[in-house]
Parts: C-alpha cells; sequence; structure tokens
C-alpha cells in the first residue's frame, strides 16, 4: 500500500502536466484605413487613385466574415465573436463601419494560446451565410441587397464623392455584392479569400493584438485600372465593375496599421481641391458619358463574369 | 374606573390596529406584447422604466384622443395627439398644421433607434410627450396645470391607478401612458407585407414598380427606404437627398449633430402607408406622391451636401419614363395597410 502512493502522485502530477492549454486567450483585430500611403481622412477631396480620379469618401461599410488563423502545426482555427455562441451564424460575420468607432476593433474569445503564421477571412460573405434575413436589426439590415440583384447583403459600401471629366463634384457610391446579368437570370458571387502571412504568438496573459489596413487606392489599380468615369458613379448592376474590383481585391489587405499622417501634404491637397472647385458647381447638367448595359455588352463581346471564387494569396 | 380605563385600552389599540391595516393593492398590470411582424426588426426601444402593459396602453390611448390632454376648458387651439395625427392618415396630417416642420407618421415607431423629428432631435417618445405638449405652435399647454386639471376629474385617477399605481397623477406617466400607446401603433398587413410573407401576389405593374424601387438603375429608393430586406420600409437615418442646393433651415439634421456633412439632410420616413401620408418632405412642400416622383425623376438638386446614395443627381434624377413612374406609384401604393388605418382599437 506504501508503494502505491508514490505512483499515485506520479501519475496526479503526469495527468495536469499533459493537459490540453485551455482556451481561455482572447484578441483584437483592429481594423484600419490607408489612401494614399497615408491614414484615410473622410469628408476631405484629397486623394487621387491611379487613373487621375480626384476623389473623397464620406464613409466605408463593409463586411468580413469566417476569419481563420493558421497554427504552426497547419490546422485553421476558426474565430467567433466574444459574447456570442459558436453555433451562430452570425458569430462569424462582422459588420466594420467607419462612422462606428466600436465596429473597428473585433474581439474574439476564446482562442488557443498558440504561435500562429496566417489569417484567412472572407471580404464579404460567401453562399452560405449571404441570406436574406441573417440580420434584421440594424446597422447590419440597411446593407441588404435586393433579392431582385441576387439577395443577402452587400459586401461593401464605399460612398463618397470625385470630380467627374467635366470636373464636376458627383457621387459616387461603389458598392459591392452579388453581381448578375442584365436580365437577373445569373448571379454572380464577387466574395474573395484574403489569406495573409503572420507571426502571432497568442498568450493566455499578454493583451493580444492583430492590426489590418484596408488600403482603399488598391482597389483601383492591380491588375484593372479602375477609372470612375469609365465604370460610373454607381455599379450594383454592373457586372464588369463588379469583377475588376473583385480582381483588384488581391493586394487590398495587409497586415500592420495604417501610415500615421506624419504631415499636412494630404490635407493641403483637399483644401486646394476644394477651393478650387467650390464656386463650379452645377444645378443642372447635360449627361455625360457614363456605363450602360449595351456599353458593358459591346466592350465585353461574352457573358460576364464567373462563379469561381477566387483563393487571394 | 379601572376596568372602564382597561376597556378603552383595549378599544384604543383595536382601533390603531384597525387602521394600520394594509390597503387592498389595486395595481396588478397586465403585460402587453408588441407584436413581432415578419422581418421586422427584433430590437425595440422599449424602455427599462416604461414596459408596455392593457392597462397604461389603454390610459395612453384615451388621452391621446382627449381634449382635455390640454389641462384647459374651451375650445382653443389644438387640445390633443389626435388634432395633428389622424389615424387614417397613417397617424399623420393632411394639410399644413403650421408648424416649422410638417407632421411625421406615428407608425412602427417602436423599432426607431435615431431619434425623432425630422432632424431626430427628439431622443425618445415620452420626451416627445413632452415637446409636444408645450411646444406654442402645438398643444400649447401646462403640464403643472394639465396635472391638476386631469387630477379632478371623476375617470382620470382610477385609470392611473390601474396603470402605474397610484391615483396622483404625474405629467411623466401621462408622458409614459401616450408613449405606450404610440408604439402600439405597428402596421405591418399591407398587401406588400402580404407578399413578403407568402401570402399574397403583385400584379405585373406593381411587380414592374418594385423592381424600379429595388435597383440602382431604376428609381434607387430601397438605399433609404428599405425594401423586401428592410421591412421597416426606412433605414430611419438622415440623408440630403437633393431637395434644394442651399440650406438655411436652422433645424435640420446639422442642428442635432454639428455636423456640416449634415447640412440639408433630413430623416427617411417610413413609406408604410405613404399613400395616405401626403403632404411630403420636411416642408411639405409635395402635395401628391405624383410630385415626389417627379422631384425624383427630374428634379434632383445637387451640392456639396448632397448624399452619396443621389448619384442620379448628376442626370437631375433617375430620369423615369411615363410608364415606369405610373408602374412605381403602383408599387408604393401597395403599401397601404386598410387594417391599421382603420382599426378601431
Amino acid at each position: 500500500m506504501m508503494k502505491l502512493k508514490p505512483l499515485v502522485l506520479v501519475l496526479a502530477l503526469l495527468a495536469v502536466a499533459c493537459t490540453k492549454p485551455k482556451e481561455k486567450a482572447a484578441i483584437n483585430l483592429n481594423l484600419g484605413y490607408e489612401v494614399n500611403g497615408k491614414s484615410l481622412v473622410t469628408d476631405t477631396l484629397c486623394y487621387e487613385n491611379e487613373a487621375g480620379n480626384q476623389f473623397l469618401f464620406t464613409e466605408i461599410q463593409w463586411f468580413l466574415s469566417n476569419i481563420e488563423l493558421k497554427s504552426e502545426a497547419g490546422d485553421w482555427i476558426m474565430l467567433h465573436q466574444q459574447g456570442l455562441a459558436d453555433t451562430l451564424d452570425i458569430s462569424r460575420v462582422y459588420y466594420i463601419d467607419t462612422d462606428i468607432p466600436e465596429s473597428q476593433t473585433l474581439h474574439f474569445s476564446p482562442v488557443k494560446p498558440d504561435h500562429y503564421t496566417a489569417i484567412r477571412f472572407i471580404f464579404g460573405l460567401d453562399e452560405s451565410d449571404n441570406r436574406t434575413g441573417l440580420f434584421t436589426e440594424s446597422p447590419e439590415s440597411e446593407m441588404f441587397w435586393p433579392d431582385l440583384l441576387g439577395g443577402g447583403y452587400h459586401y461593401m459600401k464605399l460612398n463618397g464623392k470625385f470630380l467627374d471629366a467635366e470636373g464636376r463634384l458627383a457621387p459616387l457610391a461603389i458598392h459591392l455584392g452579388i453581381g448578375q446579368n442584365e436580365d437577373h437570370s445569373q448571379f454572380y458571387q464577387n466574395y474573395f479569400t484574403v489569406e495573409l502571412p503572420i507571426d502571432f504568438s497568442i498568450t493566455e496573459t499578454s493583451e493580444n493584438q492583430l492590426d489590418l489596413t484596408m488600403i482603399i487606392d488598391n482597389w483601383f489599380r492591380n491588375p484593372n485600372l479602375y477609372d470612375f468615369n469609365e465604370y460610373g458613379s454607381h455599379i450594383m448592376q454592373n457586372q464588369a465593375a463588379q469583377q475588376a474590383l473583385r480582381e483588384n481585391g488581391n493586394d487590398v489587405f495587409r497586415i500592420g496599421k495604417p501610415t500615421d499622417n506624419e504631415n499636412n501634404t494630404t490635407m493641403e491637397n483637399g483644401n486646394r481641391f476644394a477651393e478650387k472647385f467650390k464656386n463650379v458647381m452645377q444645378k443642372a447638367a447635360p449627361k455625360p458619358h457614363f456605363w450602360t448595359w449595351k456599353s458593358v455588352k459591346e466592350r465585353m463581346g461574352s457573358p460576364v463574369g464567373t462563379t469561381e471564387n477566387r483563393q487571394v494569396v | 374606573m379601572k376596568l372602564n380605563k382597561n376597556i378603552a385600552l383595549v378599544c384604543g389599540l383595536f382601533l390603531v390596529l384597525a387602521s394600520c391595516k394594509p390597503e387592498q393593492n389595486h395595481y396588478v398590470p397586465t403585460p402587453y406584447e408588441l407584436p413581432q411582424p415578419a422581418y421586422f426588426p427584433s430590437r425595440n426601444n422599449i424602455p427599462a422604466d416604461n414596459p408596455m402593459t392593457e392597462e397604461g396602453l389603454a390610459l395612453g390611448r384615451k388621452l391621446f384622443y382627449d381634449v382635455r390632454l390640454s389641462g384647459r376648458d374651451g375650445t382653443d387651439g389644438i387640445r390633443n395627439c389626435a388634432s395633428c395625427h389622424h389615424q387614417e392618415y397613417n397617424f399623420d396630417f393632411s394639410g399644413s398644421a403650421g408648424l416649422h416642420h410638417s407632421v411625421m407618421p406615428l407608425v412602427n415607431l417602436a423599432w426607431n433607434h435615431t431619434g425623432l423629428g425630422w432632424n431626430g432631435g427628439v431622443a425618445t417618445l415620452e420626451d416627445m410627450v413632452m415637446a409636444a405638449v408645450t411646444s406654442p405652435v402645438e398643444i400649447n399647454a401646462d403640464t403643472n396645470q394639465i396635472v391638476k386639471y386631469l387630477q379632478k376629474t371623476n375617470d382620470y385617477p382610477e385609470l392611473f391607478e390601474k396603470a402605474f399605481g397610484s391615483r396622483e397623477i404625474t405629467f411623466i406617466n401621462i408622458q409614459r401612458a401616450i408613449a405606450q400607446f404610440v408604439r402600439s401603433l405597428v402596421s405591418a398587413d399591407s398587401k406588400f407585407d402580404r407578399y413578403l410573407r407568402g401570402e399574397g401576389q403583385l400584379t405585373e405593374d406593381e411587380m414592374a414598380g418594385y423592381e424600379l424601387f429595388c435597383t440602382e438603375e431604376g428609381a434607387d429608393c430601397f438605399h433609404c427606404h428599405g425594401g423586401g430586406g428592410l421591412a421597416l420600409m426606412t433605414t430611419n437615418l438622415f440623408y440630403n437627398n437633393g431637395l434644394d442646393d442651399e440650406f438655411n433651415d436652422p433645424e435640420d439634421r446639422s442642428a442635432v449633430t454639428g455636423s456640416h456633412r449634415d447640412k440639408g439632410a433630413y430623416k427617411a420616413p417610413t413609406l408604410h402607408n405613404i399613400a395616405v401620408s401626403a403632404p411630403y418632405m420636411h416642408d411639405g412642400r409635395f402635395t401628391t406622391l405624383d410630385e415626389v416622383i417627379d422631384f425624383y425623376s427630374e428634379g434632383v438638386k445637387n451640392s456639396e451636401n448632397i448624399n452619396p446614395l443621389m448619384h442620379h443627381v448628376m442626370d437631375g434624377g433617375v430620369q423615369l419614363t411615363d410608364l415606369e413612374k405610373t408602374q412605381l406609384k403602383a408599387f408604393l401604393n401597395t403599401l397601404t395597410d386598410e387594417t391599421f388605418l382603420n382599426n378601431p382599437h
């Protein structure tokens, strides 16, 4: 009997030592925006894209979903919103709005402490999540995408203004979501997957912070030069524009914080533009050349879009 | 003598004990369950300190229609809520009420979280009651006078006791009762609502109008006024929709937010029962739906403050044909809920 006691003690110690680390850690994913190499400034006409369009943004509203981390062992681990049951679809879908500061930080818990080498997420929502009625509360419900156009929700609304070819300050509503052909008989899933390498160790005790930045001007350049005057001020029913932006999404996101706006160059440009065009607002305007379905079909020559998802690495 | 003193003492004790008998409790409110129509949000704005009860709602309804709410005799001026909020007009006012902004309908407000009024400057329905009752251009009443007036009536003290547990009338409880009634005004049984629920179908013209409503290449109404994915038929947010290109209203949305971006911006009203909610816009400038449609089709004015969602402004508007205007109007007419407009309760 006496000989058994040390054995029991050893076994007990082994059992404790071999217990899996508990998933008690939490992480914050901090979202930021960058334009022309500087942190985003809204409501100021101070940006220029590769096509030479001068523009401003008033607000950016978007979804990302199914955020996963890749462990060193190669396993992908789905993250869920803190406070929501894992079984809820909406625990994996995140609404971000530049007018709602608290939406810029996503909280995930519990997360297994480990070292992670990559992050992966869906820009927008995939077919299984993107269904009308997923959200009934505001602000998410305001992102609804009409059923006639495919249903579900906008992936993103980039709202702002730009100087058109005639130098007039025109509204700009770059809304991404499900695309469709002209008679709405075919729909196209324009979401895409983003995967980025990280070197990120999560522990129970430390504040685990990860930063993700959207480089807004990258929506408009690579591989497709995106000209607002060519694609028009609104694109929900323009699958050619949707596809161009989807392809450009390959380098829109990067790990890290936005570059700080350390000097006033951007603001000075903004003030110069604003002053120059302050007095040229026209009350009525001749119809400018914007995109029409007919011009798209003529240019494309064949049915637009595909139904495949493209994983961006 | 000693015996008489003892008897007197016992009788006195008995009288004291009898007077201490607890009063019978008459306050047993009956919870009222707010309807939850299909596709409506589940989060409402019922405050914790004013839960909805049958008794509170009944009292609020009585006050809403009672000229004694003004706290005065005679027939001068606006006397109660129903003076301006007519049920047959979506609890709106048909015509000019002589206010700074036109009257807004009282419908589906239980799901409004962005403030009341065209600029969202009034936080809650309870606050709105105070504002309307005391406004010199509305009921123009004194709250103390109202309380004294109603306290002297034969009917109200008991109704307040049933609703709030006390026969002593307070103005805060007047606010709460009317707010409960207004929250109960739920419209969700129009032809379009039934279509969304799969209980009916739209005509060809109505469906064409719905397509115009829901598409950017059509009339593009849905970004601000909802649709199948937003059954309230409003985002309850604020927009500069291009009515003007100069903004001099000291009570627009920017007066509340202090933001230059909100100059000329007003709340997008619900389109439930819109066909009977004339006049339209914050200043009531349009008296018919045809005028509204014409405005959005050809009359939109550009300015630095126009909302980005009004991207058709560079064409002057969405440029609808006569047929499209007819179809859009046909769809808007499907948003009329006769059950709500004619409900006797």
